[in-house]
């Protein structure tokens, strides 16, 4: 009996629990999940807090909880997006919108060859999602990124359409070996031409590799850095139409003043040009060549998704006008991505088509007289304002009395310089789980470069070789084919408190270019251009008229990387990478590239549960070696025959041949070896959110053309692996959100770096050999010196000027003789071309559905080598040219001599950016979910003391880094941008 | 367990079949096998000659600007490029001519390395042909050419780098005093002269046959007190007399309408070198091999443009001292543009200034020895240049002569050169003046000036309006990044 009653018991408690469930039923709680568009949110996790319940939403972002309560409190979970937590009310309904993630320290950050938890990284990696990019007419998704990242500098020299701007990851790392860091596009990897084809509002993140921990995964081309971009797939259960759109017009800010034919006339009496120099006109040359650009780019995108199946696909077209008159580019983007999961769920296939054309017409980049050749705009700076336009038959005006004399509206109207391209890459990724946390996967990527390009210099150009030749046609063709192969296992698994993930990777890749190039000259009228070169004339042909080129690289490399972590608290990341190519040497072919590096979550450990200030803090350190072979060119350490310009012997001409270039059976590829420290940190619940990192990184076998005695060598340098150079930094970023309520956000963010660059040896031996390199001119007085940063200044000082009016210098030791030699007593060393600190800062403010952003940037402690403003200073040209009104007060006549008078202050601050938007949420309609309308402005102000036209001059470490030789005009844009989300 | 083997497995294959990383060659050749070929070993041979075309960036021995025949110019008395008051040329042909150059002229380096380089094909063809077997005759061809380099390094430069192997290795490699190499060379020539070809002009045009070969000879031996402090008078009159059994006579030089300029004479300057007269030539046609700046680079814009339809580049001029020396009736006054021109210029001989703050427009007086033939464009005509002519060689032999105390003897050369100009005969037997005189009205704008002024002692002494300076620039400098790739070279005196 008593088990039968103790049963009874059993029974009545169960019935009690049942009509527990029951009467929960009767009361659940409902809610919706949108995203940001009011979208549904399928799959996104609902919990309650404080217990074990949990459920997912459905197809149409609805849930549904059962509870004792009357009143539970849930949170809100999906990947992207801040965590969202609500009070919910039995039997009322509720519409929870997700916010996409702000920084946070729970994001998924692409570390290559894999993701990684931000929370579990151990190096330096800045990771921006869709709402960390700079909105607006963006051409080229490095646009995007300016002013956001510490230690990764963009620099936008001009304003020509289809121009790129150039990004330096923590500095100058290599002279010759290539600077450009490595761009891996949803596995591709290229060189920076790879960014032309990514739509820049299909970009779901972008994460920059900065230090060796991260980038020696990428071995031998990790070394100036990573930028991986990964693009928006579409969410599985969700369909999704989009169209964006954003329209700008673009004007000139800064010019540099010249003299009006009057001002010009009155100084040329003053200097005795003769009257027949001044031709009667008054012309704006610069009106003539210039005109309101704009900037369009138009996005539509889909997608959808079932449970096995996700696709997404978009077609881009950006369309531009440069300010130039015509200059434009054209660039259109399709692609397509599928993911379908098959062998139940255990292969998952992912496959990425992307497919452009581009068209540009290229403003000519170099034209000019002797004296002086930029691109084609400032040729309007030289041209005499009372120069005619046209002679009074109409054709151009040319003044047969100046030598080469160019009529920049003539280059402007009849040179033909046209580039096309086609682009095309594929990928496949198939990964297969084997067993339990153990995935095997293969990738391949194929991309191909169909690229042609026109240039016609007609006669009436008016520029002198034209005119010599008769028009003169070319075509270039050329075509790149770049293939890609990897396997790779992957292992993780948890034991206790242990968690390792392993991955192994074999990759091989083959990257081969091929061309050829054709010129005629001689034309007898202009009307076929560049498209018949059999119309020239065939007693013009020269060599290096024709030529063809083929060759190619190949790199086979061997992966390891494994990641451990203890307890969530200690991580650990060691990598290995070997990488064999085929550009280097035969004693050098192989490399081996390390690192290893740890961090800390202090925050986890039991001694942090009790304070409140630290929400979050992490303490990183890893060491690794990198390499950088891009920048060397295939068949550069073989010595070679090739063709030279023929030879009279034996009573005719005959083919002639060269040796090429001295060969260096030891060139190899430049190692970087960094450290790094960092630490980020969480204060007062996250509001206050940083990092803060420290790095020392030296090149090692630094690849240089050094010089070489002369005898016995052939030439003058040789290309090999000698010197090193080191890069220290520090980098600040910090982001507060001032206010974080339901319906306002206010975050103010920034970040900044200080750079401090130096080349510490240029010399040492090749073979036993001692080279002695050093003062190496780089252009405009900029020179290689050791012990001083890449691009420091060595210039003769400005004294003043004699009876004549010609320039004086000071003599520095005092011999009497000023001696221009690259190492002469007479230069001093006057700062340095690249910057010494860059900074950003990014405010971003919401309100209900108003949001507003701005971008500040800038960059000093460089100096800027005016030589522009030299060209158009001395009044000895203004019998022939135009001079800069700031000449007048100087009125120097001549200088035999570039001095420190031109080199000037390149501190800049940049109103970047200023983005204002409202979202108007239309919860009625059938079609439409949400409409949102912004208006950006880009280049609002510019402070600085710079005098040119603008101070962001190329700094990125090659030849001419700090010269302003001239740009293309920098726009103001003002751009209406829309976007439409439909149903 | 089974599948990660199979998987490993797989993927060991795969890396196995692609783990090669050699590099093809697909658009040029490897040198080693190239030059194995016994075309090879000719092409060694004819890529020496292309060393000797003047082009752009200093490069060859006349024709272009800025290298060899730029530096032993303009450091004489016989042409200057002003600086311009329109802003025009750079000041460095004005410092040559006022002798005030530095060890870090470009055109000093240009020079060098120049040389140098041509040093280097000359070793490779010499060591190429002798390992190929090659006919002698060539073998000695490449030898003499090396040796014409090396006497334009000591003739520039005195104590050089002197090397014969290419593989040596810069700390093995002496700086040999300027008689060492004079030695050298003496021994190169006199051995391998008799060697070479007797063929004039056709398949031997622009190349050292034996005529060209006992002209460099004599050449060496007429400075050799310059290099050695011992004169070669004796030698180099006996070189002379070999090349007279080459059949060289004077060019004709008498008024012919079809002639550039009107007189024959000019046609030794013209497209082809006549072969009567010329013994060694540079082959020039623009933009395919060498180009002829000389007379394109004189004229002013309007004026070339006027005439030959390119702007002129307004650069060389004749000083005035040295144009006024000229006799009016001298046919060879007639290459001098002065006064009124078509394009609208007016060139005066007075130039107010060289450098600061420069000439007018239209001062100086220009030259068109080289009256442009065509292919022509902006950048230079297609005249060939006489690097050796029988008129310099009849001058050698007046000279020999009238030094070794047998100035009658000299009498006939230095005539048959002037009567050829349109001049009398000399009223008495030649001084060393008179010769030094008539090497400068015939063989002005060659390149052999500097020569022969520091030969005849005048180098150094003021004219024109330039003033006088120290000795020690009869030689140029050691380039001071020749010094800074080698710190075992040791500068020239007076540079340091």
């Amino acid at each position: 009996m008593k088990h039968i009653s103790l049963f009874k018991y059993g029974l009545t408690v169960l019935s009690l629990l049942c009509a527990t469930l029951t009467f929960a039923q009767n009361a659940p709680f409902t809610g919706k999940v949108v995203d940001e568009n009011n979208q549904p949110l399928p799959g996104a996790v609902v919990r309650v807090k404080g217990t074990e319940t949990a459920t997912a939403t459905d197809v149409s972002g609805a849930f549904r909880i059962n509870s004792t309560q009357q009143a539970i409190v849930i949170t809100v979970s999906f990947v992207g997006y801040d965590v969202a937590e609500k009070s919910l009310i039995a039997n009322q309904p509720l519409n929870i919108q997700m916010q996409p993630n702000s920084k946070s320290l729970s994001e998924v950050v692409v570390v290559g060859y894999g993701t990684s938890r931000k929370s579990d990284l151990t190096g330096a990696v800045t990771n921006l999602g869709t709402k960390d990019l700079n909105p607006g007419p963006i051409t080229n998704p490095l646009q995007q990124l300016s002013g956001r990242a510490a230690g990764v500098t963009i620099t936008q020299t001009g304003s020509e359409p289809g121009a790129s701007p150039s990004v330096r990851i923590r500095g100058i790392t290599s002279l010759i070996g290539g600077n450009d860091p490595l761009v891996v596009v949803d596995g591709v990897q290229g060189n920076m031409d790879l960014l032309k084809q990514v739509p820049p509002s299909e970009i779901e993140s972008v994460d920059i590799l900065k230090d060796a921990s991260a980038t020696a995964i990428y071995g031998s081309r990790g070394a100036p850095g990573v930028i991986i971009v990964t693009t928006k797939k579409n969410k599985a259960g969700k369909t999704s139409v989009e169209y964006t759109a954003n329209a700008s017009v673009d004007v000139l800010t800064r010019e540099l003043k010249e003299l009006n034919a009057n001002q010009w006339w009155e100084q040329a009496q003053l200097y005795n040009v003769p009257a027949s120099s001044n031709h009667g006109s008054s012309t704006d040359w610069a009106g003539l060549l210039t005109q309101t650009g704009s900037t369009q780019n138009h996005t539509v995108a889909f997608g959808g998704g079932a449970d096995k199946f996700s696709y997404r696909a978009s077609v881009t077209g950006v369309l531009q006008t440069g300010t130039v008159i015509h200059s434009n580019y054209k660039n259109y983007i399709g692609r397509i991505q599928a993911t379908q999961k098959a062998l139940d769920d255990r292969l998952t296939l992912t496959m990425n088509l992307n497919s452009g054309v581009n068209d540009a017409n290229f403003s000519p980049a170099s034209v000019g007289r002797a004296a002086f050749t930029s691109n084609l705009y400032n040729n309007v700076y030289v041209a005499r304002p009372t120069d005619p336009v046209l002679n009074p038959d109409g054709s151009y005006y040319t003044d047969p009395n100046v030598f080469q004399y160019i009529n920049p509206y003539a280059v402007a109207n009849t040179i033909v310089n046209k580039t096309h391209e086609d682009n095309m890459f594929g990928t496949l990724r198939a990964d297969l789980q084997l067993t339990k946390g153990l995935t095997a996967g293969w990738f391949g990527s194929w991309r191909r470069i169909n690229g042609n390009s026109g240039n016609y210099l007609p006669a009436m150009s008016t520029i002198s070789t034209a005119v010599d030749n008769k028009g003169i046609a070319n075509i270039n063709n050329y075509h790149t084919d770049e293939k890609l192969n990897d396997i790779s296992l992957n292992y993780k698994t948890d034991f206790g408190k242990h968690h390792l993930d392993a991955v192994a990777v074999y990759e091989y890749q083959i990257q081969s270019y091929n061309g050829n190039f054709a010129q005629a000259k001689g034309f007898i009228n202009d009307i076929a251009t560049y498209n018949a070169l059999q119309l020239g004339d065939i007693t013009k042909v020269t060599p290096g008229d024709f030529s063809s080129y083929k060759n190619d690289r190949k790199l086979v490399s061997y992966i390891g990387r494994i990641n451990y972590s203890y307890n969530n608290r200690y991580l650990l990341t060691a990598s290995f990478r070997r990488d064999g190519s085929s550009v280097f040497g035969v004693n050098h072919k192989w490399g081996d590239f390390p690192s290893a590096s740890l961090a800390w979550r202090v925050d986890q450990e039991s001694f942090m549960k009790d304070q409140r200030i630290f929400s979050t803090l992490k303490l990183r350190g890893g060491y690794g070696i990198t390499g950088n072979q891009q920048g060397l060119y295939p068949q550069g350490s073989i010595p070679l025959v090739g063709s030279a310009p023929p030879v009279f012997f034996g009573g005719e001409l005959i083919s002639n041949f060269i040796a090429s270039q001295n060969a260096n059976s030891d060139l190899r590829w430049e190692t970087r070896k960094q450290t790094n420290l960092g630490v980020d940190f969480g204060l007062f619940n996250d509001r206050l959110l940083g990092s803060v990192d420290v790095y020392t990184a030296t090149t090692d076998n630094l690849l240089f053309n050094y010089s070489v005695p002369q005898p016995p060598f052939p030439y003058g340098s040789i290309q090999a692996n000698v010197g090193s150079m080191v890069n220290k930094g520090l980098e600040v970023t910090l982001s507060y959100q001032v206010i974080r309520n339901n319906t306002t956000s206010l975050t103010l963010a920034g970040n900044a770096t200080l750079l401090k660059n130096k080349v510490l040896n240029l010399s040492g031996s090749i073979n036993g050999v001692p080279l002695n390199t050093n003062y190496v001119p780089r252009g405009g007085n900029s020179y290689l010196i050791e012990g001083y940063p890449a691009g420091v200044f060595n210039i003769i000082k400005h004294l003043g000027k004699d009876a004549t009016n010609s320039e004086t210098v000071i003599d520095q030791d005092g011999n009497g003789i000023i001696d221009q030699g690259d190492r002469s007593p007479d230069r001093v060393i006057a700062g340095q071309a690249t910057p010494k600190y860059t900074f950003g800062f990014t405010p971003s403010f919401s309100y209900k559905n108003f949001d507003a952003s701005m971008v500040w940037r800038g960059s000093g402690g460089n100096k800027i080598y005016n030589a522009i403003r030299a060209n158009l200073s001395y009044f000895e040209n203004l019998g022939k040219a135009n001079v800069l009104q700031s000449a007048v007060p100087l009125g120097l006549y001549h200088s035999q001599y570039g001095s420190d008078l031109w080199l000037e202050d390149g501190s800049f601050i940049r109103w970047e950016n200023l983005n204002l938007g409202y979202r108007i949420p239309i919860s009625n309609s059938k079609y439409i979910s949400s409409v949102r309308f912004s208006v950006t402005g880009n280049n609002l102000l510019l402070i600085t003391k710079y005098t040119g036209a603008d101070p962001e001059i190329s700094t990125d470490g090659n030849n001419t880094t700090g010269i302003d030789n001239g740009i293309y005009p920098r726009t103001r844009t003002v751009a209406l941008g829309l976007n439409v989300v439909f149903k | 367990m089974k599948k990660i083997l199979t998987s490993i497995l797989i993927i060991g294959l795969a890396a196995q079949s692609c783990t090669k990383v050699n590099e093809n060659v697909y658009d040029k050749y490897s040198s080693k096998e190239f030059y194995a070929s016994p075309q090879g070993a000719d092409v060694a041979l004819a890529n020496v000659y292309s060393q000797v075309g003047g082009n752009w960036n200093g490069v060859g021995y006349a024709g272009a600007d800025n290298g060899w025949y730029d530096l032993n110019s303009f450091s004489s008395d016989e042409q200057v490029i002003p600086h311009r008051r329109t802003g025009d040329w750079q000041l460095d042909f004005a410092q040559l001519y006022q002798r005030q150059w530095l060890p870090s002229m470009g055109i000093i380096s240009n020079t060098w390395n120049w040389l140098y380089k041509s040093v280097y094909t000359a070793n490779l063809a010499v060591d190429l042909l002798e390992t190929s077997k090659a006919d002698p005759a060539k073998i000695a061809e490449a030898r003499v050419i090396r040796a014409f380099f090396y006497y334009l390094l000591i003739d520039d430069f005195g104590n050089v780098p002197f090397y014969t192997d290419n593989n040596i290795t810069v700390d093995k490699l002496p700086q040999v005093d300027r008689k060492t190499v004079y030695d050298f060379i003496v021994k190169e020539l006199t051995e391998n002269v008799d060697k070479l070809s007797e063929t004039k002009g056709g398949e031997y045009y622009g190349r050292f046959n034996k005529w060209a070969g006992y002209a460099l000879l004599a050449k060496v031996y007429l400075n050799a007190e310059v290099y050695t402090g011992t004169p070669k008078w004796t030698e180099c009159l006996a070189a002379c007399n070999k090349i007279a059994q080459g059949g060289f006579s004077l060019h004709p030089g008498a008024a012919n309408p079809a002639s550039p300029l009107g007189y024959q004479y000019y046609e030794l300057f013209g497209d082809k070198n006549p072969t009567d007269e010329t013994i060694l030539s540079m082959f020039v046609t623009v933009d395919i091999v060498s180009r002829n700046i000389l007379t394109i680079r004189s004229l002013n814009g309007p004026n070339f443009n006027a005439v030959y339809g390119f702007s002129g580049w307004n650069g060389s001029i004749i000083p005035q001292e040295f144009y006024e020396k000229f006799a009016d009736n001298d046919i060879r006054k007639k290459q001098f543009l002065i006064g009124a021109q078509p394009g609208g210029v007016n060139y005066t001989a007075e130039v107010s200034s060289l450098d600061d703050p420069g000439a007018f427009p239209d001062e100086g007086v220009r030259d068109t020895k080289f009256v442009p033939v065509l292919p022509m464009n902006g950048g230079g005509a297609s005249n060939d240049f006489p690097i050796y002519r029988y008129a310099d060689i009849m001058l050698m032999q007046a000279e020999c002569n009238v030094r070794l105390g047998n100035a009658p003897a000299a009498k006939p050369f230095v005539d048959a050169v002037r009567q050829r100009a349109g001049l009398g005969a000399l009223g008495a037997d030649p001084t060393l003046i008179d010769v030094y005189n008539e090497r400068g009205f015939e063989l002005n704008w060659e390149g052999h000036r500097r020569q022969d002024m520091i030969r005849f002692n005048t180098f150094t002494l003021a004219h024109g309006f330039v003033p006088a300076v120290g000795d020690f620039r009869k030689l140029f400098p050691i380039p001071t990044s020749a010094l800074n790739t080698n710190t075992n070279l040791k500068q020239n005196p007076g540079y340091n």
